[in-house]
Parts: structure tokens; C-alpha cells; sequence
């Protein structure tokens, strides 16, 4: 089982440090486990909840941005489905 | 806690240098040939070729010949010979070198009449100050001494969770023996800076920061720029930092956890002991030259999917707990943590393997990037030339 860490009690996201595939069940450091939608390379991030476009993303118990589109547990969490809070361009 | 002891160069200015480094300095881009001409024919000398230079205005021209000065003055430079195009660049230069009490020349290729009389003039001059430097001998110097610089490059999401934290630890350690250590890279701060402005020692610090980070927003937005791609850059976002609030609050994990003394300037000299950070721009080259500047002896840069880049005047320690990049990239990297992630080592036995780095490299052990020459300069540019 590919190892994931969990690096605050806050966080909804955890992180990959091995690369892990869509299928395969996630170990995480908190002691549970969770089943992958897709494929998390090494260093990436997976959803330990499920967020709704807008929420913000929690890592190191800090926000990192925010969903712009739903996300569920298990999902790969990267700049697909997430954003900067703090880098606002205007289009 | 015992502090194991270090030694250096003592310089006419009451710094020390763990180096003792005849430096060639080209005071603009037109007399770079000159100069790598030179330190090709004298092995053993580093140079200073930071690109423009000629024709620069107002800041953009205080900052360019502050920090190409403040990096000739490098407490590791021992001596320096200076090429310029003109008269008054390499005169300037060399002038502000002397102040320090270092042997200094200088050899503008218009009076000295072309390039290769100057090649000639200035290998001589190179020459003797190699022979002089050779006659010093390192003495014990104090920790209060001793500036690190720490940047990271390259970086992923095993920066945050290995390298940049070990980075940090080894900081705390200088600061706790009563040296300095200077972190920049701003923009790294943006989403972290409140755990940073939380450290600072006076609230003129913590407002210098807040205003430095809060330029980082507003010049992006006012030039319409999405940082996605910038920073993170392309590499980080292939190793897994989706936004640069999180790229920050991994990096700024190298600086430690000691109060924030001081908030500088790019290329200016710390006046503060402790740490400090400096308001720079991020990208490696240009950032570690901002280091340098700011009298950093040594550089701890952290790296994720893997940097190759190192200061011809501060060696630049190369440090990856990505075990991946460590195998890939081993000629590049002085410091494999990757134990880490592969066997559960704790990170505390991770700083200690990379204190001890530090302290080898203090006594003279060269980095990979000096070894293979992976040393560049560049100055930052605040404004454009007319």
C-alpha cells in the first residue's frame, strides 16, 4: 500500500511519498486508509474529504487555495482542481 | 550543546572568509571575454560576470554596481583584479574594493589599449595576488562570524517535508551560535508570510515584510500575471506544488524558527545579527548572487526535482530529500536526505548529516557545483535600459 502523510490534524489534503496508483488503497500516516481515484505521483497530493468548489485547501494546517471544482476523497489534488487565494488575475 | 570550532581567512575588515578566492571582476557584459580570458589563464581565480552593466539608470544602476561590489567584497575574496570597458566603471569598482583594505587593480580595456593587453596586465596582476593569498594562513573564527545564506530551487513537495526543514534546522543551529542567516526568495513568502511576520522582532520589521510580500500581489496583478508557471515554476508543478501559497510554506521551512531580526535590501550587508531576510527575487542564479552580496560565506540550497546551480565566491551546498532526484541527479547533489522518506530517518539525524556538510565545506571541501564549475552571477534589474 503507497504511503501518504498527513502533516497536520487540520489538513484535507495528504501527501504522496511514493508514487501510488488510481485503484490502489492509500496508507495513511494517521493510521486510516483510502481508496485512490486516480494516479498521485510521488510528492502530490490526495483529498482526504470530500470539497466543494470554493472551499479552501488545507496543508502544513495552513490554506494553500481553494477548489474550483468538487473534489472527492481519494481524488489527486493539484492545479487541475485547485487554485492561489492570493494571486487573483484579472482575465 | 557543544559547537564544533571553525576557522577562516581574516580580512583587512575585521571579516572572515572560509575562502581565500582571487576574484576577476567585469564591471559590465562587454568585458566578460576579457575576463574569463583571464582566469583561464590563471587557474585557481573565480569570476564576477554579472551580465549588463553599461548604460544602467538611477537604482537600476546603484543596485547592479552595489551588489557586483558587495560580491567582490565577499569575506571570501581575498584580492581582486577588475576589467572594465571604461575608465570610470573599473576605476568605481575597484575603488570601492580597496575600501575594504583588499589588493586590488584595475584594468579598463580602453586605456590599457584592447583586450589582450588587458588579458596580459590583468593574468599578472591575478597572478600575484594568487601568490600573496597563498601566504595566509586561516585562524579560529568566531560563529558570530559567520553568514548563511539558504535559498531553494527546484523544489517539489518532498522540499517541504525534507530538505527545507533540515535546511531550517541548520539555520537555527548558526543562529543559536550567535551567527546570521539570511533567507529571501519573497515571493516564496506569499501565503506564509503571517508565520513569518509572527517571528519579527520590532513591528517596523514586521511591517518591511508584510509591505515586501504585499509588492509581489500587486506587481503581478498590475502587470495581469497569473504567478501559476512562473511560481510555482513548471518543474515545481510537475512535482506536485499546486499554488504558491503552498510552494511558500514549504520554503520558507529553511529559515528556521528564530526571531526575524531585520528585514534588507537586495545585495545590502545584514547589520543585524540572527536571522534576517532579504527582499530578492527568487530565481536561483540571481537570488544566491543577492546571498553572496549580503556577505553569506556559504549557501544551503534545498532542492526537490533538482537544481545544479552554485556562486563562484559562496559555495553552494546542494541538498534533495527527493529519492528520485538523488539517484537521477547525483553528480549535482551534495546531500542526500532521502533516508527520510525511504527508511523513517528523523529529521534531526538528517540536519546533523547536513551540519556536518556545512562544517566540511567551512574547512574547505568543495561543493559539486564548484567542482564542476556550475557557478553563475546575475544581478537582478529593477529597471530597463533606454
Amino acid at each position: 500500500m503507497p504511503k501518504f502523510l498527513v502533516l497536520d490534524p487540520k489538513d484535507n489534503v495528504a501527501v504522496a511519498v511514493e508514487p501510488a496508483k488510481g485503484g490502489e488503497v492509500a496508507e495513511l500516516s494517521t493510521g486510516g486508509s483510502l481508496t485512490l481515484n486516480a494516479d498521485v505521483p510521488f510528492a502530490h497530493k490526495t483529498a482526504l474529504a470530500a470539497l466543494k468548489a470554493g472551499d479552501k485547501v488545507v496543508k502544513y494546517g495552513e490554506v494553500i487555495g481553494a477548489a474550483y471544482r468538487d473534489i472527492k476523497p481519494g481524488d489527486h489534488v493539484h492545479v487541475h482542481n485547485i487554485r492561489s487565494l492570493r494571486n487573483e488575475v484579472k482575465k | 550543546m557543544s559547537q564544533p570550532e571553525i576557522q577562516g581567512y581574516l580580512r583587512p575588515d575585521g571579516r572572515y572568509g572560509i575562502r581565500n578566492l582571487v576574484a576577476v571582476v567585469a564591471t559590465m557584459d562587454n568585458a566578460h571575454p576579457t575576463a574569463r580570458r583571464i582566469a583561464q589563464t590563471v587557474r585557481g581565480t573565480v569570476t564576477i560576470c554579472p551580465g549588463f552593466g553599461r548604460a544602467m539608470m538611477g537604482e537600476d544602476a546603484a543596485q547592479h554596481f552595489r551588489t557586483l561590489t558587495n560580491m567582490a567584497t565577499n569575506p571570501n575574496v581575498f584580492g581582486a583584479v577588475v576589467v572594465g570597458l571604461d575608465k570610470k566603471s573599473s576605476h568605481d569598482v575597484a575603488e570601492a574594493i580597496a575600501k575594504t583594505g583588499r589588493p586590488v587593480a584595475a584594468f579598463p580595456i580602453e586605456e590599457v589599449g584592447g583586450t589582450v593587453k588587458a588579458t596580459e596586465q590583468g593574468a599578472r596582476m591575478a597572478m600575484q595576488l594568487c601568490y600573496d593569498a597563498a601566504r595566509q594562513r586561516p585562524v579560529p573564527m568566531p560563529w558570530s562570524e559567520f553568514v548563511l545564506g539558504v535559498e531553494c530551487g527546484g523544489s517539489d513537495g518532498s522540499s517541504g517535508l525534507v530538505s527545507n526543514p533540515a535546511t531550517g534546522a541548520v539555520a537555527d543551529m548558526v543562529v543559536d551560535r550567535g551567527g546570521t542567516v539570511i533567507m529571501s526568495e519573497t515571493v516564496e513568502m506569499l501565503g506564509g508570510e503571517h508565520l513569518l511576520a509572527a517571528r519579527a522582532s520590532d513591528p517596523a520589521v514586521r511591517d518591511k515584510l508584510v509591505k515586501a510580500v504585499g509588492f509581489c500581489v500587486s506587481y503581478a496583478a498590475e502587470h495581469g500575471i497569473d504567478l501559476l508557471g512562473s511560481n510555482p515554476t513548471a518543474d515545481n508543478i510537475e512535482g506536485g506544488l499546486s499554488t504558491i501559497e503552498e510552494k511558500a510554506l514549504g520554503a520558507i521551512k529553511k529559515g528556521g524558527t528564530r526571531p526575524l531580526m531585520e528585514v534588507i535590501d537586495l545585495g545590502f550587508r545584514p547589520t543585524k545579527k540572527g536571522y534576517v531576510i532579504m527582499d530578492a527575487p527568487a530565481p536561483g542564479v540571481e537570488n544566491i548572487s543577492s546571498l553572496s552580496a549580503g556577505g553569506c560565506q556559504a549557501i544551503i540550497f534545498s532542492t526537490g526535482k533538482g537544481n545544479t546551480s552554485g556562486h563562484p565566491i559562496s559555495p553552494t551546498i546542494k541538498v534533495s530529500g527527493n529519492p528520485f532526484t538523488v539517484e537521477a541527479m547525483r553528480d549535482n547533489i551534495d546531500v542526500d536526505l532521502s533516508a527520510v522518506i525511504t527508511r523513517g530517518m528523523p529529521l534531526g539525524e538528517a540536519a546533523a548529516k547536513l551540519e556536518k556538510e556545512l562544517i566540511d565545506v567551512i574547512y574547505g571541501k568543495p561543493t559539486s557545483a564548484c567542482l564542476l564549475g556550475e557557478t553563475e552571477v546575475a544581478i537582478s534589474r529593477i529597471l530597463r535600459c533606454l
